[in-house]
């Protein structure tokens, strides 16, 4: 070998040395210069591969050399990269070389040439370069076709975060071009007329589908192309290889990113190789891949994962020992033997190969908690689990590993499971409330529910015994269906021991027993709890020897009358304790009361205590009644404003008033409130204190006054103010004088009134009815039928008297009293009336007459004051009550009789004054005139001188007889 | 000659479902034989115009799915991207007879029921998760399907037209991407445009005449 290369050597030598000897004979550099220089172009990968030769080399010659390539673009003289490649020639050689293009090669024509240099140690200096090749020029521009522009690359697939260079071009000159990248304005740099380019670096993954390049120029002209940006492949992450039955191994990654492209890419493939075996598996899912193992036992495993998409590869390799890779199978697990309080679970793990010792990890679950358990088995595992909780749902779970060379615990497997019942074993919580009533007590018990590790399965019912304690009896529990926590009981006054039990299906509870005394208990004054922040703070004085324990009982919800009522028992040593509840409302009154529980289990009463876990200020104010106004002073006072329903404690009250002057009076203080306006406030410090004077005000002066509670946490709510003026100083002067003085008006109208009678007896009695005198009786003895009290019908009139009335002239009529009140006296005008018959005026059968008793009337009621009755025309009803009256006072004994008339007086001038047109029925109103009739039974009352009876007759009045129309026309 | 393979040869089987078929449709002379498969329906005017109507209802929608669907530049180039420069498309006339439009509507639904299904298959494709716009398409695909049937047997009843030639739109399969999603938004840009002519049209019978530019 070495005498081989030795004469390799001498005949390199030789011919160098003879070439050098040419050449400096022709004094011209060797003829190493490349050859059949050949480009192509690979447009997808915007590659140039060149191939060349060296033709001068001599047969079997190697010679290092180098070739410096350039590349132009668009011309020739555009040289846009120069590069070197060296390499160890051979004759015939065909040499390669590739140059990637970072703008697409469809884009702009290229250039390559080439030259030579030896670079042989061998051969000594100086060295020349060869001449250049001529230009070899690269067009893909065809690849525009029929269209007018194109855009490339078409369709290019490139990772995200890569550099691209995109070109358009046109057959036209290219103006205003305009390019876009997803809609983004790109900028564009024109490389020639017909072509511009633009570079997109750090490209960044749109969508799926490919991001949209779009290119336009003027004239109108667009080509557009898609850019398929795939993200980066990552390397597998948590590769790692598992057998759980030693046939399979499961290897299994995270696969990370998806680099799939719509139409472009798919996912990336995976691949597991392993190198012990040479064997390779193309894996079908993304994330895991099963690889079998061979029978040969072999223990160790060198894996490796490749990940491949169209653009890269990525790999990670693990080495391991297949038995320190066994995750054993999912455990089958099964109870037995449940009891309340006990159950047995066994597993059994199949087939890890060689009954492998496993390490079995157990964990119980129930109420809440969890436990956890270890086993060390080989196929089959059992485990006690004790102390468990009578009625409760468990779960318990098992998995297992390889104890000699853990990997990883098996899937969890496990079940659930229900306890047995047992008897509940503590006694239920019970407390009363007694109500007493008309002798009789109403005790309702309530109880609260076992708590689930105390009931130890579900209460089907409470047993409630009443026991006398005065009247030993025979003992009946009553069974109350659970759920229910209350029942009432109707007690007499005799003290009971009651017991009571909680019942499920296996047994029963230990008995409360709780006494009710009879003795009702005693009072305690009520004291003001403190609140804290984590409820109300109680706390009482110790009791003595025999208290075994206490109790707090509150209601809920007192504000909404259903009470619900609570209570804790504290234990005998216990003298404070703090209240919460998420019932407790802020602004409501809670009581608390405090019982001592004796030996013999009777309860009394401690202590008292009330108070609010959050105050709240007033809502209402009181209703102010402002009473006793004086000139100077006024009392204001709200006696029924509640103060338990409050939402706070009252403190007191305070009065504002708003003075007139502005200054406040003594007592008061300037305070502003709530509206900025300035008023005085009086502070009443004492909440039972409902009333207050204001006093030292000015008369005549208008005050306003407003009253409101205050508490801790404010006072109430700012209402309107009342007014009130002061009177002046005098006025209860008038009032003291005035209202006597009325009252004794008052009080003699009222005298007036009730002897109304005996006034109307003494001042204007009733005119006396003829009909129902006591006379006609007496007449009627006599037996005399000729005698009878004349009827104004019969009575033919000789005169009328006209009445000149004036309009306005009223005339009062009391048709129940008969009396007549003059408002204006007229003149009277008379008419004379003509006898039926002329002969008429001698001495006739009708005789006219003048009724004294209406005249005693009249005179009767001159002497009351009465003024006398002018003539006018009076109502219908007015004559009939006349005409009544008149009759009235016939019948009394004022009528003589006619045959008691001496005859000599017949000629007597009568005045009659009975003129009436009334015919027969007295309450029949005439309709006609008065028709004058045969004046037969005229009774004649009384005769007097005509000088006597009739004043001196005027010019106007000088008649004989003169008949009134209206009876209450009786003026002469 | 995939687009024939992919998408117009089974759409000619279903409509021509008899010997001949794939092969240009002359108009059939009038005294010529015609018979249909099945007797065509009574109103089968009516039901032409209903479907014209559904389509045209459907146009704006479809074409707004669409060109939402490509992603930018597209919604926002309408006039570049979408124009609706379809070259070959088939005339209308609306203001001709019956028969002449029916014939004019034939070539154009058979035109745009070819593109439809290139467009179908390239959406499916380029746009696999674009599932409204597939729906979409499928039921215009099905609409024009029983349109093509109810003009074809109303021109053979009445008229005695067994044969209609027609024309198709150009194969995009061996298109790049970008070229595929622009000749769709154009295609359903001037379908849009051509379904609303021809859909009142039909529905007036003497509206003033859409032609095409061409034409």
């Amino acid at each position: 070998m070495a005498l081989f290369a030795f004469f390799q050597t001498i005949l390199l030598l030789v011919s160098l040395s003879l070439r050098t000897c040419q050449s400096e004979v022709l004094s011209e550099p060797l003829p190493l210069t490349p050859e059949s220089l050949d480009v192509s172009i690979n447009s997808a990968q915007r590659c140039l591969h060149l191939q060349w030769r060296v033709h001068s080399l001599a047969y079997h010659q190697e010679l290092k050399m180098v070739f410096q390539i350039e590349i132009s673009r668009i011309n020739t003289s555009n040289v846009i990269w120069v590069d070197y490649y060296s390499t160890t020639v051979k004759w015939n050689q065909v040499l390669h070389w590739s140059w990637e293009s970072e703008l697409p090669l469809e884009c702009a024509t290229h250039f390559v040439r080439i030259r030579s240099r030896v670079d042989d140690a061998r051969v000594p200096e100086p060295r020349f370069w060869s001449n250049w090749s001529s230009w070899k020029e690269v067009n893909e521009q065809n690849s525009l076709g029929h269209k007018a522009s194109s855009v490339f690359p078409v369709d290019k697939l490139v990772e995200e975060g890569s550099n691209v260079t995109i070109c358009y071009i046109s057959r036209s000159h290219q103006n205003n071009v305009s390019c876009y990248l997803d809609g983004v304005r790109m900028h564009v740099e024109q490389l020639d007329p017909n072509v511009s380019a633009f570079h997109v670096n750090n490209v960044a993954f749109v969508r799926e589908t490919g991001t949209n390049i779009f290119c336009e120029m003027d004239p109108k002209d667009d080509a557009g192309t898609v850019l398929f940006v795939s993200k980066v492949l990552e390397e597998p992450k948590d590769f790692s290889c598992e057998t759980q039955d030693f046939k399979t191994l499961h290897c299994t990654w995270d696969p990370g990113s998806d680099t799939s492209l719509v139409r472009k890419q798919p996912y990336q493939s995976y691949t597991l190789f392993e190198s012990f075996s040479g064997e390779k598996r193309l894996c079908e899912h993304k994330n895991w891949c099963d690889w079998q193992i061979a029978q040969d036992s072999q223990e160790m495993y060198n894996f490796t994962l490749v990940a491949e998409n169209y653009l890269r590869k990525r790999s990670v390799n693990i080495l391991f020992n297949l038995t320190h890779r066994v995750r054993p199978m999912t455990p089958k697990v099964f109870f037995k033997n449940i009891s309340a309080t006990n159950a047995t679970m066994t597993w059994r793990v199949h087939s890890t190969g060689n009954h492998r010792t496993l390490l079995c990890q157990i964990e119980l679950h129930g109420e809440g908690k969890v436990i956890q358990h270890n086993a060390s088995i080989k196929v089959n595992g059992e485990y006690l689990l004790s102390e468990l909780e009578p009625d409760t749902q468990y779960m318990a779970r098992v998995h297992c590993g390889d104890a000699n060379h853990f990997w990883k615990w098996s899937e969890w497997s496990g079940e659930n499971f229900t306890t047995l019942e047992a008897a509940p074993s503590e006694a239920p919580d019970v407390w009363r409330d007694v109500k007493s009533e008309l002798g009789n007590r109403t005790v309702t018990l309530f109880w609260k529910p076992l708590s689930k590790s105390h009931a130890n399965g579900k209460i089907r019912f409470y047993n409630v015994i009443v026991e006398n304690l005065d009247k030993p009896s025979e003992l009946e529990p009553v069974p109350i269906p659970a759920p229910a926590n209350h029942t009432k009981l109707a007690l007499d006054q005799c003290s009971y021991r009651i017991h009571v039990t909680a019942n499920n299906s296996v047994g029963t509870s230990p008995a409360s027993v709780i006494v009710i005394s009879g003795d009702p208990g005693n009072q305690v004054e009520e004291e003001r709890v403190n609140v804290t922040a984590d409820g109300f703070s109680l706390s009482w004085k110790p009791q003595s020897g025999d208290v075994t324990g206490y109790v707090v009982e509150w209601c809920d919800r007192p504000q909404d009358g259903s009470c619900d009522l609570q209570w804790e028992n504290l234990g005998p040593n216990t003298t404070s304790t703090v209240i919460s509840s998420d019932a407790f409302r802020p602004g409501v009154r809670y009581n608390f009361r405090i019982y001592g529980i004796s030996t013999k289990r009777i309860a009394y009463l401690l202590e008292q205590k009330t108070g609010y876990s959050q105050e709240l200020a007033p809502l209402v104010n009181p209703q102010v009644v402002m009473s006793n106004l004086t000139s100077h002073s006024f009392t204001l006072s709200w006696k029924d404003y509640p103060t338990e329903t409050q939402r706070s404690f009252i403190r007191g009250y305070h009065v504002y008033l708003k003075p007139k002057e502005g200054q406040c009076h003594p007592g008061f203080e300037k305070a502003a409130l709530s509206d900025n306006s300035v008023c005085c406030k009086y502070k009443i410090d004492k909440p039972e204190q409902k009333t207050f004077v204001v006093e030292n005000l000015q008369p005549e002066s208008i005050y306003e006054f407003f009253v409101t509670p205050f508490t801790s946490v404010g006072e109430g709510p700012l209402d309107a103010f009342t007014k009130v003026t002061t009177p002046d100083e005098h006025s209860h002067l008038l009032i003291r004088i005035i209202l006597p003085t009325v009252f004794c008006v008052v009080l003699i109208m009222i005298v007036c009134y009730l002897n109304s009678q005996w006034m109307k007896e003494k001042c204007y009695p009733d005119i006396p009815d003829p009909y129902k005198s006591s006379v006609l009786s007496l007449i009627k003895s006599k037996e005399n039928p000729h005698l009878t009290i004349m009827s104004v019908k019969d009575c033919i009139p000789d005169a009328i008297e006209v009445i000149n009335k004036p309009e306005g002239s009223k005339i009062q009529f009391s048709g129940t009293r008969n009396s007549l009140t003059e408002t204006e006296i007229t003149k009277p005008a008379y008419l004379y009336l003509l006898p039926a018959e002329k002969n008429y005026s001698g001495p006739g059968p009708c005789i006219c007459f003048e009724n004294f008793t209406y005249n005693q009337a009249a005179s009767n009621s001159g002497s009351c004051g009465h003024v006398p009755v002018p003539p006018t025309a009076p109502s219908q009803r007015g004559l009939l009550t006349s005409l009544e009256n008149l009759l009235k006072a016939l019948e009394k004994n004022y009528m003589n009789s006619q045959g008691e008339i001496p005859a000599g007086e017949t000629t007597l001038n009568y005045v009659s004054q009975l003129a009436s047109p009334m015919s027969g029925d007295k309450d029949s109103l005439p309709t006609d005139p008065p028709v004058p009739a045969l004046c037969s039974e005229y009774k004649m009352q009384m005769a007097i001188p005509l000088g006597l009876a009739s004043p001196p007759l005027s010019e106007n009045s000088s008649v004989s007889s003169v008949t009134l129309l209206d009876q209450g026309d009786h003026h002469h | 000659m995939k687009v024939l393979a992919a998408g117009v040869v089974p759409l000619l089987l279903v409509l021509h479902w008899k010997h001949g078929a794939g092969s240009p449709l002359p108009i059939t002379p009038d005294n010529a034989t015609c018979a249909t498969r099945h007797p065509c329906h009574s109103n089968l005017m009516d039901q032409i115009r209903n479907q014209l109507v559904q389509l045209n209802s459907s146009a704006n929608a479809l074409f707004i799915l669409y060109y939402t669907a490509q992603g930018e530049p597209f919604p926002s180039n309408l006039d570049k991207l979408c124009r609706p420069d379809v070259t070959d498309f088939p005339p209308f006339h609306a203001n001709g007879k019956e028969k002449a439009r029916l014939v004019e509507l034939y070539r154009i639904i058979a035109y745009l029921g070819a593109s439809l299904g290139n467009i179908t298959r390239d959406q499916k494709v380029l746009n696999p998760n674009a599932l409204s716009l597939h729906s979409k398409l499928n039921a215009t695909s099905d609409t024009m399907r029983g349109l093509l049937s109810n003009v074809l047997c109303h021109l053979c009843s009445k008229y005695h037209v067994a044969n209609v030639d027609v024309a198709y739109g150009p194969d995009t399969s061996n298109k790049d991407v970008f070229q595929k999603k622009k000749l769709g938004c154009q295609l359903l840009g001037k379908y849009k445009q051509v379904i609303a002519v021809v859909a009142q049209a039909f529905q007036t019978g003497d509206l003033e005449a859409y032609s095409d530019p061409r034409s």
